[in-house]
């Protein structure tokens, strides 16, 4: 049995499964769910949609792996996140003349938050701040929101946001400043959880 | 004399863009300006509140992709 206590990073993993290790993909989904999860979910802002598109995301590198065309040289995580964004933005294009509607009983049964520890309420706090939170990232403006996405979700660097969206770097760090600086005030104006302290 | 930082270059600290000089430069920095100090903390309070905000898929989302990912083989044939 081979049981190895030193974690393996991505591409320790990627080589091992493209070896055949389906435990060292497993490993590697739940190590980047969370965050590929969130990416298409900010883009698209539907659950369900979200849902479908995340095993659609995991189809594709799945098919790219086993088939050898996977490049070495690019790291795993920015490299699925990329899968995950185009397939997000295709998708949020055709759907826009639909109305999207976003079910609250559905996140509640989906979304699996970790809360400290604390009491029910503090939880529940916790969880509707995360929520509203999303909704105003949502709400921000397209240019905004992208490079907010990309840097906090997708873990860009600036220059790699510059290189793919096509601004320079001093506008895509502008327009994380005023995504920023709105979200502050949109959480202000709704009054959401505006205390430093409060979750600290 | 303390180098003046902006509201940009914060952003670069916090999402550890900077150069190692440069961290020693805003760290001495938000030692002297309490303006830049609070900034400083408001921006490190919302990075904490968006990944808090993250979310999971479903349990059943990935139980399907590890079940598909065992199910295809195109492994490319060794040489």
């Amino acid at each position: 049995m081979n049981s190895q206590k030193t974690k393996l990073d991505d591409s320790q993993l990627v080589g091992q499964y493209i070896n055949g290790n389906e435990v060292a993909f497993e490993e590697l989904v739940n190590r980047h769910k969370s965050r590929i999860f969130t990416t298409i979910y900010m883009i698209v802002k539907d659950q369900y949609v979200a849902e479908d598109l995340m095993q659609e995301v995991f189809i594709k590198s799945i098919r790219t792996l086993k088939s050898g065309r996977y490049n070495e040289e690019g790291k795993f995580l920015p490299w699925i996140l990329r899968i995950a964004h185009n397939l997000a933005i295709d998708k949020f294009r055709k759907n826009k003349r639909y109305p999207t509607i976003v079910m609250d009983d559905g996140n509640s049964v989906f979304e699996t938050l970790e809360f400290a520890e604390g009491t029910f309420e503090d939880a529940q706090m916790k969880k509707d701040v995360h929520k509203s939170l999303r909704k105003l990232i949502a709400e921000l403006p397209e240019a905004q929101k992208q490079v907010l996405i990309m840097r906090h979700y997708m873990d860009m660097s600036f220059k790699e946001i510059s290189d793919q969206t096509g601004v320079s770097i001093n506008t895509a760090l502008g327009r994380m400043r005023y995504a920023l600086i709105n979200l502050r005030k949109k959480m202000q104006q709704y009054n959401i959880a505006y205390d430093q302290n409060f979750y600290s | 004399m303390t180098k003046i930082f902006t509201h940009d270059d914060l952003i670069r600290y916090v999402y550890e863009e900077t150069e190692p000089e440069e961290n020693r430069q805003i760290e001495l920095a938000l030692s002297e300006d309490m303006e830049l100090l609070e900034q400083y903390h408001e921006l490190l309070w919302l990075r904490k509140q968006m990944d808090g905000g993250m979310m999971s898929p479903s349990e059943k989302t990935i139980n399907t992709i590890l079940e598909y990912s065992k199910a295809v083989n195109l492994h490319p044939v060794k040489e």
